[in-house]
């Protein structure tokens, strides 16, 4: 059956490249400004940071649970950088201290969630409030803005001619690693296999609890990422940044296919999902379409990525009854593109 | 940076040659094409300034567009305004919600020649070219006090909610309420008790007054900054049954705060008018454009429909014109 799963084509992914096409030919019809390399490139920095938290939102989700705090880790990480900027560290000291200390905000929450088996729901909810309100003690009351070139560089810089962000390398870069991590290590398997039957996983020998805490600790980490790029493309470290950013990363997680009760997606349907939500916000903006027809269209796809697994197995029901039957509970996409 | 610097030169010799002459006409005088983003749309304080701009706008001769998230996002603000400098207009008006964040989006769009003018909110002084604010941070202080003596002209205890503690107005205007309680005989009756935060949200507003009456039980005035949080501690008092023994004031819409002015719950609010306000933005901005004004100290705005606007230190065009909302004129204003 396994073997056959592989083989099968990935149905969601096609449907999300065919949609992106048709959203941009969409766009550059309502806007004459959308159609330009420079644009193009330039509009994918909107999404570097949400792209960043949805890899690491990935890796939770598989399993089965959630993380919602990790937009308040962001802003854990940019006053972090803020202190560190202010005392004159070098950024070659801050950059991984501060992956490091989002590591240890996810770990935490990991360590609730896998260790003490709270849901995780709950657990990050709480979370999201404690390190929101760490980083406004943190960050005292002004925003800190000073920061030098190289806090910087990341999140402004352009490469190849002045084309193409820094950030959205570091993005493809990102999302091969944690490809790779899910979809072609144990780890990345045992992980899916939690996500199906936790039980099960804990009779085959798999250590549940160290997995689930690495997953978070990688979210957490990711977000410390995301909390560099922050700065250096707003250039502002506050107490509020990234504030209410986890719907959008939310959304991106579900639309790209990955189930949120754990066991089903792929990373590659992730990023998919990042470039339509994208393409549709880049053209819908340039458009100046108004931000509640924008909310109501996101909120749209939100419900779409929700319901499409409900939608598939009834198309499957209708259309080979006996074959499903067959394949009993096994994922279709499991260890897919 | 080298090569963006080529990037650059090939965007303008592009532009250059996609626009051809009309961008580089000298004198225009009108004909602008202007873009405006609140800090959000869909609240009827931003959508008045937002009407204000666009009446301001079609009497000049130029297009407004307005446009925006439709909650106080800071990275979806930066979005909008990238949207916009990509759409090439000749100024852009805003309302920043992280004076900072904006900053590096708003420089570039200056370096294209773009005009930036805010409003309500400021962004970073190097990033804009001109601020329209509502009123000095003197003035909002001063009015919100003499609303609170209309209400308890015994005077007694205040208390302050403001949104939070990196909300650069709302903490100036506090800070110079309190120095005037010690330092202006007018203002020694009130004494400062307490200050709270509740994010411009109408729930914890309304959980902060209650607070606030449980905590004080002295307490005479409940003052903010926020049109949020004025009209929801008028509501807490009301609910928990403080009516005539506390008051709320501050800034709030006349249309929130009507049915306590004339139900006698409270007597009196501030404001300005969001409508003037945002048609002095768009048409400072124009004239900037049109090289009719520099936004340089001491410069004077004339803005026929409106009145004279003096230009203070850092291009900050003072509109300055407090309302105060009493049961006999709140009737008057329709926002």
């Amino acid at each position: 059956m396994a073997s056959q799963a592989k083989r099968q084509w990935p149905y969601w992914e096609i449907a999300l490249v065919v949609a992106i096409f048709g959203a941009g030919a969409w766009s550059s019809t309502l806007s004459p400004y959308y159609l330009s390399i420079d644009q193009l490139f330039g509009s994918t920095r909107a999404f570097i940071i949400p792209g960043l938290l949805a890899l690491g939102l990935a890796i939770v989700v598989s399993l089965g649970e959630i993380d919602i705090s990790l937009a308040s880790i962001v802003a854990v990480g940019t006053v972090a950088l803020a202190k560190f900027s202010a005392a004159g560290a070098p950024l070659a000291l801050a950059a991984p201290v501060v992956v490091l200390i989002g590591a240890l905000c996810g770990t935490l929450n990991g360590l609730l969630v896998a260790k003490w088996r709270l849901p995780s729901l709950a657990v990050t909810l709480g979370a999201m409030g404690a390190y929101r309100g760490l980083a406004f003690i943190v960050g005292s009351e002004v925003g800190y803005t000073d920061f030098g070139d190289s806090y910087s560089w990341l999140g402004s810089e352009y490469l190849l001619g002045g084309v193409v962000p820094a950030s959205l390398v570091l993005f493809a870069i990102a999302a091969i690693a944690v490809w790779f991590l899910m979809h072609r290590t144990v780890y990345g398997r045992r992980c899916f296999s939690i996500g199906l039957n936790r039980d099960a996983a804990w009779f085959a020998g798999v250590d549940v609890v160290s997995q689930k805490v690495i997953a978070y600790a990688l979210a957490g980490a990711f977000a410390g990422l995301a909390a560099i790029v922050w700065i250096g493309q707003y250039g502002s470290a506050r107490g509020d940044n990234a504030d209410g950013s986890i719907l959008f990363v939310v959304t991106a997680v579900v639309l790209g296919g990955v189930d949120i009760n754990g066991g089903r997606g792929t990373i590659s349907g992730v990023v998919l999902a990042l470039f339509l939500l994208g393409t549709i916000r880049n053209g819908m903006g340039l458009a100046n379409i108004g931000g509640p027809t924008q909310t109501v269209v996101l909120g749209g796809l939100l419900v779409a990525g929700v319901l499409r697994p409900v939608a598939v197995s009834a198309a499957a029901r209708l259309t080979h009854p006996a074959k499903l039957k067959a394949a009993g509970a096994q994922g279709d996409d499991i260890g897919g593109q | 940076m080298k090569s963006k610097l080529f990037a650059a030169v090939g965007a303008a010799a592009l532009i250059v040659g996609l626009m051809a002459a009309p961008s580089f006409a000298q004198q225009k005088t009108s004909g602008f094409k202007l873009m405006m983003t609140p800090k959000w749309t869909g609240f009827p304080y931003f959508e008045l300034t937002g009407e204000g701009a666009k009446a301001a706008a079609k009497e000049l001769g130029d297009t407004l567009v307005y446009a925006g998230a439709d909650h106080a996002d800071v990275s979806l603000q930066v979005e909008t305004l990238q949207n916009f400098v990509t759409q090439k207009p000749d100024g852009i008006i805003l309302a920043a919600i992280d004076l900072n964040a904006v900053a590096p989006v708003l420089k570039d769009a200056r370096k294209k020649g773009i005009v930036v003018g805010t409003y309500d909110a400021d962004a970073a002084v190097p990033a804009r070219d001109l601020f329209v604010n509502q009123l000095s941070y003197d003035q909002a202080a001063r009015v919100m006090l003499d609303a609170a003596l209309i209400d308890a002209p015994e005077g007694g205890e205040i208390a302050f909610i403001a949104a939070s503690p990196t909300s650069p107005n709302h903490v100036a205007h506090m800070k110079i309420m309190t120095a005037l309680t010690q330092s202006e005989d007018k203002y020694k009756v009130f004494k400062v008790v307490d200050t709270q935060y509740a994010g411009d949200d109408d729930a914890k507003s309304y959980d902060v007054a209650v607070n606030l009456m449980q905590a004080h039980p002295n307490l005479k005035v409940i003052i903010s900054s926020s049109a949020v949080s004025a009209p929801a501690a008028a509501r807490a008092i009301e609910a928990t049954g403080h009516v005539g023994k506390v008051w709320a004031t501050g800034f709030a819409l006349p249309s929130a705060i009507k049915r306590y002015l004339e139900n006698g719950s409270e007597k009196a609010f501030a404001f300005w008018d969001p409508y003037e306000l945002g048609y002095v933005a768009a048409y400072a901005v124009h004239m900037k454009l049109a090289h009719k004004f520099e936004p340089t100290e001491g410069a004077v705005l004339d803005v026929p429909k409106a009145g004279k606007f003096t230009t203070f230190k850092d291009g900050e065009v003072v509109y300055g014109k407090p309302l105060i909302f009493t049961k006999d004129t709140v009737g008057k204003y329709n926002f």
